[in-house]
């Protein structure tokens, strides 16, 4: 994507970028409001933390021909690939003119269209299914990837062991995300992982890096570098550290002793030291707030989904519905 | 047309060969099916003619592969599953009752998922309980997947075809002691719908639904009721889900008599699902209680005379129907 900016300087590309950050950030934050006001069916995991590492990934990708799954706290991801911030609001909270009509809900955000091809409600379960991703791209022979974006609770599940094997066996061009925040639920990575996940891979023959999206431009090269390496034709994998601003769930305040994420900061402090202006920066927050605020409103103001978002469903195995 | 006799398992072969000429989207994947040509040598000579791209050799991962070919099929293949046994199906479950069956549900219809999970069911071949299960009813208890059991070389190609080219996913379960059965195909192998049940005896006393194997024993029972003048209707659903209900309803208020001989759970069963909704919906055409012979509720076991004694036999069947007519 930034290879597309040509006539932006690189300043306004991550000035840019930092907005998108800002309106996942201001978006999740209107998602806890609606939360909090009782207006979301379910539990909601947000995803705010990890907002620099999904707009630089989702800027590497391309939807016409890659193809994303993501976990249960992937609402920001969904949105960096370029899903309608509406709908998505919507589809959290299960209102008519959802991704799915509100008939899915927050853990299953899906928009092909846009190369996110779905969340998963069950942790580890979406990276089987980015396999198929790239053997669908492999196949297609256009240069695409699969992209399996999942957590380091998710990194112990035998579906992403697995994966990460069939992959490498059948060279596929798949790219394994694991963000590093440090918590599987509540129990801690240090308490639930031995040795290292880079190793992991590696020993599976993957090609691995990590970073730390509280570094932006070390970051940013390691994903490029990273989807570039996959576009031509092989698995490899990144261990990004992100943080968890929430508990697991947004109302869930274990663990609220863990210590804000510094990604956002991070990044406007290196965008001061580039010589952007602390106005553009405000500027630019203050934009994506509004925005954001805006799409969950328009959401928010949509009515729930009726009951009859059922019916296209029933009968269609047989009449043997109740 | 001209007609040949092939078996189950050239059938299944030679509807692979069809499909995929006709369709280079469609892709095979699973343990040693490529050079091996499968354990049950269903996909011999597909590597040959489509090559390694097509005929997709894996790790002993069904969780990874499985799940691959949901992905595959979410993005534009119509991958073509082999899980060697439906028992394997404890491995990757979570693949097929939370990716696979809810995938099109979860798009609100926005998704395709044209996928076919080829697996095996069917006991009495000595393979002991985690090889030989029959476990049509609980993937049929699954909201989202279709469930196919043949019985019969042309049905066999047939639906495997339309499987094939359905938009939802498919678990296709082929009987292990039928591969070698023969029947007549018609050239070219003309696809079968799925959803359609088929009356493979005639009869006016009693109404035998039978699918896979348990279709031959009732065919054999028939013999025997028939000398003791008892004329049974037999009926082989095919499709288990979605089940062709009707066609068993006509029959029942016909003949006023419903025996279910299943290789399924004997709880909470497909036996179970054709009675409730027989009784639901021909009550009164009832003139006796609808009966069901399933296994004992227990696994499959390994010695020959508790296997044997674990399967419901067409003398089984026997006593069962001439006891309801006879009452």
């Amino acid at each position: 994507m930034l290879g597309s900016c040509r006539g932006r300087t690189m300043n306004e590309v991550a000035l840019k970028q930092y907005q998108s950050c800002w309106f996942i950030r201001s978006f999740e934050k209107a998602i806890a409001v609606q939360a909090r006001a009782g207006n979301v069916p379910g539990l909601v995991h947000l995803s705010t933390g990890s907002e620099v590492a999904d707009i630089l990934l989702g800027q590497q990708l391309d939807p016409t021909r890659d193809h994303v799954t993501g976990s249960h706290r992937s609402h920001g991801l969904a949105l960096a690939c370029g899903a309608d911030p509406v709908a998505v609001a919507k589809e959290i909270l299960g209102r008519e003119g959802g991704l799915s009509d509100g008939l899915a809900g927050t853990q299953h955000l899906l928009a092909p269209e846009t190369g996110f091809l779905t969340s998963n409600g069950i942790v580890g379960a979406q990276v089987p299914l980015a396999a198929g991703g790239a053997l669908s791209a492999n196949t297609a022979a256009v240069g695409g990837i699969g992209v399996a974006v999942f957590g380091d609770g998710a990194a112990n599940q035998g579906a992403v062991l697995e994966t990460m094997n069939l992959a490498a066996t059948l060279n596929l061009p798949m790219l394994f995300v694991m963000y590093n925040n440090g918590m599987a639920q509540t129990t801690a990575a240090v308490d639930a992982t031995s040795g290292s996940y880079c190793a992991r891979a590696e020993s599976f023959g993957l090609t691995a890096w990590s970073a730390d999206s509280d570094a932006y431009t070390d970051c940013l090269k390691t994903l490029r570098d990273a989807v570039t390496y996959t576009r031509l034709g092989s698995p490899a994998f990144v261990e990004v550290t992100v943080s968890r601003d929430h508990g697991h769930y947004f109302g869930d305040e274990e663990r609220s002793e863990f210590p804000p994420s510094k990604a956002m900061a991070c990044f406007a402090k290196w965008l001061s030291e580039q010589g952007v202006k602390d106005q553009l920066l405000n500027t630019a927050r203050c934009a994506a707030e509004k925005d954001a605020a805006a799409a969950v409103a328009a959401a928010a103001s949509a009515p729930f989904a009726a009951a009859n978002a059922l019916s296209p469903w029933l009968g269609v195995q047989g009449g043997t519905d109740g | 047309m001209a007609e040949q006799v092939l078996t189950i398992r050239q059938a299944l072969n030679s509807a692979l060969h069809q499909a995929m000429a006709d369709d280079d989207t469609i892709i095979c994947i699973g343990e040693d099916i490529a050079e091996n040509g499968g354990v049950f040598k269903v996909t011999e000579g597909l590597s040959g003619k489509f090559g390694a791209e097509r005929m997709i050799d894996t790790p002993i991962s069904e969780t990874a592969f499985v799940g691959m070919g949901v992905g595959a099929a979410m993005t534009g293949l119509k991958p073509v599953v082999e899980l060697m046994f439906c028992d394997f199906a404890g491995v990757c479950f979570d693949q097929i009752m939370n990716q696979a069956a809810k995938a099109q549900f979860l798009s609100n219809g926005r998704l395709k998922l044209p996928l076919v999970i080829r697996t095996t069911m069917g006991a009495g071949d000595g393979s002991g309980a985690m090889h030989s299960a029959s476990l049509h009813s609980l993937f049929a208890s699954i909201a989202g997947l279709t469930v196919v059991c043949p019985s019969n070389p042309a049905d066999a190609a047939g639906l495997l075809k339309a499987a094939i080219r359905y938009d939802g996913p498919v678990i296709f379960m082929e009987n292990k002691q039928l591969y070698d059965f023969e029947g007549p195909v018609v050239a070219g192998l003309p696809e079968i719908s799925l959803g359609k049940a088929r009356t493979i005896r005639e009869g006016t006393d009693i109404t035998i639904v039978a699918a896979s194997a348990m279709g031959h024993r009732a065919l054999a029972a028939v013999e025997t009721l028939g000398t003791n003048g008892i004329s049974a209707e037999v009926i082989d659903p095919r499709t288990i889900k979605p089940l062709d209900v009707g066609a068993i309803v006509d029959s029942v208020e016909k003949t006023g008599r419903l025996l279910v001989v299943d290789e399924g759970t004997a709880f909470a069963g497909f036996a179970d699902a054709v009675i409730a909704a027989v009784s639901a919906q021909a009550f009164g055409s009832l003139r006796c209680a609808p009966m069901k012979l399933c296994p004992p509720d227990t696994p499959v076991p390994y010695a020959p005379a508790a296997e044997l004694r674990w399967l419901p036999d067409s003398a089984d069947i026997v006593e069962a129907a001439t006891n309801m007519t006879e009452a």
